[in-house]
């Protein structure tokens, strides 16, 4: 399953005595199958409910002030539960865990078993005129044909962020992602994305191999072994720091996603360190990994007219620049591409190849959802890895 | 009786039920199979193949010297304060122990959180080492070394080890040391052959509390060597597999047979315990 960079807390935030594993363990069992499956939308021209509005999301995946402003138009409360993996909040709102009116984060390899299990209602674009603003290519997503039941949030690409003043740009562009296994110079300071689909499909686009939604366990055998070697050449490391780790310099290379870089800039280098230290290489168009996450309102909802307006306010232009200027991460509207974003200073002119252009985009690799034995199989070669090969 | 239905037979019950039981294809929730009957065992046969034959024995290995290196480090550091403020202390030992729990006031993924920063290359403990000019270059405390992830298992479970022993300490019987030295023995001969086998029962107890939680932890390693393959411990697959994976049947499979194998040292320690209540009832 996929992970994201607020993963990292969630890891932090268990309590880790053995026996304790029953706390996971107890969120890891549920009654999914119990949900009927919502086929309706709501209907048109509802008043707003009084609220509180309760959301679900990874915990500073969200500016504080947006939430603040909503609150205010429209004179209601905000609450956000925290969670930290979107198996987690899956597995929780499947089970009844939690109980919320919004998803604010899913991951798209997610929203179609969520769409199956019944657990989003459909969308009334009615309430959603700002979805105009939404890049077009995320008007008919393959995960959600006709974005009937989400909308997206943010979406980044998976590239290698590196320290421009210490690697050669030119060299990690025309080394790819032979980089990192290139890069015994800089033996503890490499990085790989907390990700088993991630890390395991580089090391087979390494060797040209493009078809990440592969189930061929031969193929993800030799991406297992090409990336243990990464442990003994570089001493690698698997995290989703790379945000914080390369500006600050304790990584000087990593696999990583490029919205890591831009929120790097804007908030990790140390005092007197210019954003021109940063790089970012990805593969090119049609070989690039673009991934988004999207909101979507909850099945079983109490204030899903609320939950509805929020999406739009959070789909305006301004209201999204604005939770971008603190986020880092890209929402996906028209208005903010790479001109405009870097004309307005939120992200410095060498970090440009950080926006995913709409060819990229249209011409993206998805992760697609491998069923429970396809999955099976990435974890347990992920597994094998985080063992130490 | 009771107590140890409510809190642990039927926790382990359950826990079986997941090993055994099956997953929503889904959502990817687990399926417990309450029913010994139609429990399958392919997640457990494919986890104890990969520990008997693969990687994941090393990972047991691992955690084990890590474990035992922690262990000793407890017992160096905590021995001597634990002996201090029982048998040393006289005045203010109140004061003491607050200074010793409090600690516990701070959650362990705090102090954790702690150590990152202190232990970067432009953290205190480097300013502090090349300050003494015991080290000329800052030294990356967070490249996933073992020793760090030692450190960080003392640092965080030495309270633990300390406030048993503390109690065991206290209570022994002062006249025996006093008949120790009165029978000529210099200081540290009534240590060796008076306190320290009286110590014994205290020391295991510590030892067992400190070890249980320490075979578990997983974000020791995780924060303290940005999470590096060479530190991997069990309690970083058990996380993997239960809240990151749709097999929460591996993970609670390797929760078994952690439980398993700290099952026998708890055997273990309860005989010596009750081999010894029973010498002394004598």
């Amino acid at each position: 399953m996929r992970s994201s960079r607020r993963d990292f807390l969630a890891r932090s935030a268990q309590l880790g005595v053995v026996l304790g594993a029953g706390v996971p363990l107890l969120q890891a069992c549920g009654d999914s199958g119990k949900k009927s499956v919502s086929t309706s939308a709501i209907a048109d021209g509802l008043e707003p409910e009084k609220g509180p509005l309760r959301i679900v999301n990874y915990a500073d995946y969200v500016n504080p002030d947006v939430i603040a402003d909503f609150q205010n138009e429209y004179g209601v409360e905000v609450e956000i539960t925290t969670i930290f993996t979107d198996t987690e909040v899956v597995s929780k709102i499947a089970s009844g865990a939690i109980k919320v009116d919004l998803q604010h984060s899913m991951a798209n390899t997610s929203i179609g078993n969520l769409i199956s299990g019944g657990l989003l209602q459909p969308l009334n674009k009615s309430y959603l005129p700002n979805f105009a603003n939404v890049i077009a290519s995320f008007n008919d997503p393959w995960y959600d044909p006709g974005a009937k039941y989400s909308v997206p949030y943010t979406f980044f690409g998976t590239g290698i962020g590196f320290r421009a003043d210490r690697i050669d740009p030119d060299d990690v562009a025309a080394q790819g992602w032979d980089t990192l296994w290139n890069a015994t110079d800089f033996a503890g300071q490499v990085s790989v994305l907390d990700d088993e689909r991630e890390a395991l499909i580089m090391a087979m686009q390494r060797r040209g191999l493009f078809e990440i939604n592969t189930l061929d366990p031969d193929v993800i055998n030799q991406a297992l072994a090409d990336l243990t070697e990464l442990i003994d050449l570089v001493n690698v490391k698997y995290n989703i720091e790379a945000y914080k780790d390369i500006p600050e310099g304790t990584t000087s290379l990593a696999q990583t996603w490029s919205a890591d870089l831009i929120a790097g800039a804007a908030g990790y280098l140390p005092e007197g360190v210019g954003p021109e230290v940063l790089g970012f290489w990805h593969p090119p168009a049609g070989e690039y990994v673009v991934g988004n996450d999207s909101m979507g309102v909850l099945a079983d909802a109490e204030n899903p007219v609320l939950a509805h307006l929020y999406l739009n306010y959070l789909l305006d232009n301004d209201v999204s620049e604005k939770n971008f200027s603190w986020v880092g991460y890209l929402p996906a509207l028209t208005k903010l591409n790479a001109d405009y974003v870097i004309g307005a200073g939120y992200v410095p002119e060498n970090l440009r190849v950080c926006v995913p252009t709409d060819e990229e985009v249209a011409k993206a690799l998805v992760f697609k959802p491998l069923g429970v034995d396809g999955d099976a199989l990435y974890e347990e070669a992920w597994s094998k890895f985080i063992a130490g090969g | 009786m009771s107590w140890l239905v409510a809190f642990f037979v039927v926790s382990v019950y359950a826990v079986m039920a997941v090993a055994f039981g099956a997953v929503d294809p889904l959502l990817r929730t687990a399926q417990p199979k309450w029913n010994p009957l139609s429990w399958d065992t392919k997640a457990m046969s494919r986890i104890v193949d990969r520990i008997l034959h693969g990687d994941l024995g090393q990972v047991f290995v691992r955690t084990g010297a890590y474990i035992a290196l922690a262990l000793v480090g407890c017992v160096l550091i905590g021995y001597p304060v634990a002996y201090f403020a029982a048998r040393v202390v006289k005045r203010r030992r109140g004061l003491l122990m607050a200074a010793l729990v409090l600690p516990f006031w701070i959650s362990y993924l705090m102090r954790m959180l702690a150590w990152t920063n202190l232990l970067q290359p432009d953290g205190y403990v480097n300013s502090v080492l090349r300050f003494l000019h015991l080290m000329d270059e800052p030294r990356n405390w967070l490249n996933g070394d073992s020793y760090t992830v030692v450190i960080g298992l003392v640092y965080g479970y030495v309270p633990f080890f300390i406030l048993p022993l503390f109690a065991s300490l206290e209570r022994l019987d002062g006249r025996l040391i006093e008949a120790g030295r009165d029978l000529g023995a210099s200081a540290f001969q009534t240590f060796r052959r008076v306190t320290l086998p009286l110590s014994v029962p205290g020391l295991m107890a510590a030892s067992v509390i400190t070890i249980l939680p320490m075979a578990g932890d997983y974000y020791t390693n995780t924060y303290l060597t940005s999470g590096s393959p060479k530190t991997t411990m069990v309690g970083n697959q058990i996380e993997f597999f239960l809240q990151r994976s749709s097999q929460p049947q591996s993970g609670a499979s390797l929760v078994l047979l952690m439980m398993a194998v700290l099952f026998a040292l708890m055997l273990y320690y309860l005989i010596v315990t009750i081999r010894q209540q029973r010498a002394a009832e004598r």
